[in-house]
């Protein structure tokens, strides 16, 4: 290749990797530089001023409730592929993918406000059990952090099912077939050979949905306000300038949540690679 | 009897979970009132007669158009060429592009709008819109790269670019007319994933913008401090809007891949 080619080959780059510099990398390295300097030189102080005990626990709620609804959404996710995949009727099959692909797209402001309107206090699942004689309330809000695990299912699952239905679409019949006639019962098999085989992928789409959890800001803000003590939460009104105006210290807690994010997403990548 | 009854059970329960809470959203936007009583103590349309009256509305959903299509053009130019680019002669630089287009997935919306304040907050040149649909080009960036990427893998580029090539096609040809209409379905995909999440986005709108320039969900989220049946149309319609483009795309996306001439 001549140099001249080369050189033009690059420059197609040019467009891409300047506004990527000037969108995506030069507004992290801001933060990250005025987090790690404290009185105009290189130090860790903000970090521990912004590790206050009420930054502590936004962090513990934003990672139980990315844990658990991770958790949920890719355990509920592998069970609705596999009764997707394994139906019959190819109606069934694309009505139910294309469900997931939609209700994937539907998150934020508008599913809160739908939750709201379900299990709120006055919700239509919560009237209709009081019917039945279960007390939803006070006892579960969909206002607290349990409630965020539930709405935040609802863009978990679908998200789930669509990475995981490619994965055991890849699992063969031969094998389960193998398995039977060596003796294995279903439960053999789903331990011994499926799971092993779909642990990369599991463990992927477990990652991914931590992170898309984790970074998430529209649902919670919606149903809690800021009620729930989150991470983004905490970011947001400090962007704002609602609460103390305090730069460096927004600038600590939006790196360490990226530091949160990188590993989450490092390990994703790298569980999603393993399974070629 | 059990082993074939998990099935159903199973796929009824995630059916319930998917559809009650619009379904529910849906009868809420259209009852007099529902919130004392098992069932709506009757049906109105006053509720969404009200509130699509409002110029508010039209203006908060004609910017939320505006700007989630400006951000699926950009988006749009600014990735397919470069996929194509790391993907035919400029193997080398793709790893770099590949990191770039996935990192906005660990990015947090307020991280990223945080961020931009920090940088361009008072800058005079960019304004504060377009500011917005730069950051929503940013936070998309994944959706759009994996979907022509993926359509990219699956094509054989150097036979097509041999084959453009002997016939005289200059790189902006081979572009255009070989490997563009190739790609058609994956780039589809792209923009109806980009569309859909820029035209929801809320962290970035209301960090960025606030109350300047209000969009869909930024007016959506108003409404559900101080009119539940009004915000419930609100969000039906924000449901409706996310399903239509995407059943449309996709019902698009299908028949040209069904009617095959796709290079036509």
């Amino acid at each position: 290749m001549s140099l001249r080619t080369t050189l033009r080959n690059w420059a197609g780059l040019l467009p891409f990797l300047a506004f990527a510099l000037a969108f995506e990398l030069a507004p992290i390295g801001v933060l990250m530089r005025s987090a790690f300097t404290v009185e105009g030189s290189l130090g860790l102080g903000n970090f521990s001023r912004a590790l206050t005990p009420v930054m502590q626990q936004a962090f513990v709620n934003s990672l139980g409730l990315a844990l658990a609804s991770a958790l949920l959404g890719t355990a509920l996710g592998l069970i609705v592929a596999r009764a997707i995949t394994t139906s019959r009727s190819a109606t069934t099959q694309n009505m139910l993918t294309a469900l997931a692909d939609v209700t994937a797209n539907f998150g934020g402001a508008p599913l809160a406000f739908a939750f709201v309107i379900t299990l709120g206090s006055t919700g239509i699942i919560t009237l209709l059990l009081k019917q039945v004689g279960i007390d939803l309330y006070p006892a579960f809000r969909i206002y607290s952090l349990s409630g965020l695990v539930i709405a935040y299912t609802y863009f978990q699952l679908p998200l789930a099912i669509l990475l995981m239905i490619p994965a055991l679409l890849g699992l063969r019949r031969e094998w389960s077939e193998a398995a039977t006639s060596l003796g294995a019962t279903g439960r053999d098999y789903w331990l011994r050979v499926a799971l092993p085989i779909l642990r990369p992928s599991l463990l992927g789409c477990f990652f991914l949905l931590f992170a898309n959890a984790f970074g998430a800001y529209a649902t919670a803000w919606t149903l809690t306000g800021s009620a729930v003590n989150l991470v983004t939460v905490q970011i947001a009104a400090l962007a704002r300038g609602e609460v103390q105006f305090d730069p460096a210290l927004a600038d600590a807690l939006a790196t360490l949540s990226l530091a949160v994010m990188l590993v989450a997403v490092g390990l994703c990548q790298m569980m999603m690679r393993r399974r070629a | 009897m059990s082993r074939n009854l998990w099935r159903p059970t199973v796929l009824s329960l995630f059916l319930a979970f998917m559809i009650v809470p619009v379904l529910a959203t849906a009868l809420f936007s259209i009852s007099v009132r529902w919130d004392r009583s098992l069932w709506p103590e009757g049906l109105t349309l006053e509720w969404w007669q009200k509130v699509t009256a409002k110029t508010a509305f039209r203006r908060a959903l004609w910017n939320s158009l505006w700007v989630s299509g400006l951000t699926v053009v950009i988006s749009a130019a600014l990735v397919a060429p470069t996929a194509w680019l790391v993907h035919s002669r400029l193997k080398r630089a793709r790893w770099l592009v590949e990191i770039l287009a996935i990192l906005p997935f660990g990015l947090p919306g307020v991280v990223l709008a945080l961020g931009l304040i920090r940088l361009y907050a008072g800058n005079t040149v960019m304004g504060m819109s377009t500011l917005l649909i730069a950051a929503c080009v940013t936070i998309t960036l994944p959706f759009m790269y994996r979907a022509i990427a993926n359509a990219l893998e699956a094509l054989d580029i150097p036979t097509l670019t041999e084959a453009a090539q002997s016939l005289g096609a200059t790189r902006g040809q081979i572009f255009l007319r070989v490997i563009l209409p190739n790609i058609r379905a994956g780039l589809v995909n792209g923009c109806l994933l980009v569309f859909a999440a820029t035209f929801a986005e809320f962290a970035l709108a209301n960090l960025l913008i606030g109350t300047r320039m209000k969009t869909f969900p930024i007016y959506l989220v108003e409404f559900t401090r101080f009119d539940a049946r009004q915000a419930s149309a609100l969000a039906c319609l924000s449901f409706a809007i996310a399903w239509i483009i995407s059943l449309a795309i996709l019902w698009v996306a299908g028949r040209r891949r069904k009617g095959g001439a796709g290079a036509g």
